[in-house]
């Protein structure tokens, strides 16, 4: 499967460049053209204004959804490759398929941390702390470590099939275990804090395009990521397989 | 071939699950390590617990202490329930039988299963003694046995195939609590809810218990089945 480089290898540089363009206009459509939102005043949960307590005011914070939620995107849409390739390598043991869920994974870390970033900074600037047990929070914390796993249960099995299958399955269990702890901390509400729900339904379109054009774009990068990645692996590979065919013909000679 | 007695799956499971339990009847192994070791995490909550103990709502907490015990005390059963097939290559022993690899699954959760319930029966009382002594018991407590009998099928279920995949592995114990626990992690929120929700008469019982249920049971019936759909592939490896 790896023997000839391929052709989507090609894509990656100007795959890069179309998804760093998108992220720029995406940044400069936000800042310009996209309204304020109004929520919870920071900090305090109220400010007093002339002896009045202004519970709302326009958030800039705000903007972090337009790189959060794509980055949150993302980082999902490669953990379901995680588990394609995964379940394809189950099925035909072609090692070329656990090198693709791996580097997807990587892919993924990648994203979630940038999630996670993205995620403390709003909490602290819109609800006041650097953590609290939110739904989201919770799964991409959740989700994080499951993605620290994978890497730990991966340096931890020495013989390659082996680390192939435990990964893979590993991978996919992962992949079924997100939805559900979205869905546990959504409709469970815990007493300690209440749960804080905005309603992302029907966004305006000035809202919306943005953050489309952010996903598109974040998508282009991780596509790029990726394709890079693995060719640097193939290489690493090929060069591996030469020298020991070197080795072989100096024992030879 | 043929005129030989064919043995059924459920007969090689009766046998995988006799195995073990008689093992465990003569060395009693598991057992005491993991009894012993519930003490000694009450112990330790107890400890932490000691400058509190008269502000805090026990009851409250009640629930997610408990939970906290099982998890611990799960994690040190199911590090256990493998290492002896591993010691003497006895789990090759099995492989070498031509039987459904699911079977193997299946009987190794009954047993820590068992091995769980066993040590919940020792738990909760000893449980009771040290935290809940002299608070009002509610009438909807035995509500909480819902989620205790939901929870456990799943981290027995979760943390058989875990610990296959973890004991081939370097620094097995370490490995199986890194990727047990950020797992089970769904399961657990929603067995603590519903044991809380229990255990206080919370008004908001009759909302979100059956929610957290039906969940905790979802989760169960979903992640039960892929382990048992993979574990062909994990204990072959």
């Amino acid at each position: 499967m790896d023997s000839q480089p391929s052709r989507l290898n090609a894509l990656a540089l100007p795959l890069v460049i179309v998804g760093g363009a998108l992220v720029i206009v995406a940044f400069i459509l936000v800042f310009t053209v996209t309204p304020l939102v109004s929520g919870e005043a920071a900090t305090n949960g109220f400010l007093e204004i002339n002896g009045q307590y202004i519970t709302n005011k326009l958030l800039l914070s705000q903007k972090i959804f337009y790189f959060h939620m794509p980055a949150a995107v993302v980082s999902m849409l490669a953990l379901l490759f995680t588990a394609i390739y995964g379940a394809l390598f189950l099925k035909t043991r072609n090692s070329a398929y656990d090198l693709r869920a791996r580097t997807a994974t990587e892919i993924s870390l990648v994203f979630v941390l940038m999630t996670m970033v993205t995620g403390l900074a709003w909490t602290r600037y819109d609800w006041g702390v650097w953590w609290t047990w939110e739904p989201r929070l919770t799964t991409y914390f959740i989700l994080m470590l499951m993605v620290f796993g994978y890497f730990i249960l991966r340096t931890a099995v020495s013989d390659p099939e082996r680390r192939a299958v435990y990964s893979s399955v590993f991978g996919i269990i992962v992949f079924i275990n997100v939805p559900i702890c979205f869905m546990v901390t959504r409709l469970i509400p815990s007493s300690v804090h209440p749960v804080i729900f905005r309603t992302d339904s029907g966004l305006p379109p000035l809202m919306l395009i943005p953050l489309l054009i952010g996903v598109a774009g974040f998508g282009c990068i991780a596509f790029a990521l990726y394709r890079q990645r693995l060719r640097t692996r193939q290489i690493e590979q090929r060069i591996e397989t030469l020298k020991l065919h070197l080795d072989e013909l100096s024992l030879e000679g | 071939m043929t005129n030989k007695p064919r043995v059924s799956a459920w007969q090689h499971y009766r046998i995988l699950l006799g195995k073990d339990l008689r093992r465990e009847f003569r060395t009693r192994e598991m057992l005491t390590s993991m009894g012993i070791y519930t003490l000694l995490v009450l112990v330790i909550f107890g400890t932490a617990l000691v400058q509190a103990a008269e502000k805090v709502d026990i009851l409250q907490m009640s629930g997610g202490l408990f939970w906290a015990l099982i998890v611990f005390t799960s994690l040190l059963g199911l590090n256990r329930s493998f290492a002896y097939e591993k010691e003497d290559g006895a789990l090759e022993g099995v492989l070498l039988v031509p039987l459904d690899r699911s079977v193997i699954f299946l009987s190794k959760l009954t047993a820590n299963l068992l091995f769980l319930l066993v040590i919940e029966v020792i738990a909760i009382p000893l449980f009771f003694v040290f935290f809940l002594s002299g608070l009002p018991l509610q009438p909807t407590l035995p509500l909480a046995l819902g989620p205790l009998l939901v929870g456990t099928i799943g981290i027995a279920g979760i943390g058989t195939l875990l610990a296959t995949i973890t004991i081939n592995t370097r620094g097995k114990d370490v490995l199986l609590a890194l990727l047990f626990v950020p797992l089970i992690f769904p399961l657990l929120y929603a067995c603590v809810s519903a044991t809380t929700l229990a255990i206080c008469a919370s008004p908001a019982l009759y909302d979100i218990y059956p929610a957290a249920m039906a969940l905790a049971i979802g989760y169960d019936v979903v992640m039960i089945l892929v382990s048992w759909l993979l574990y062909d592939f994990v204990v072959s490896a």
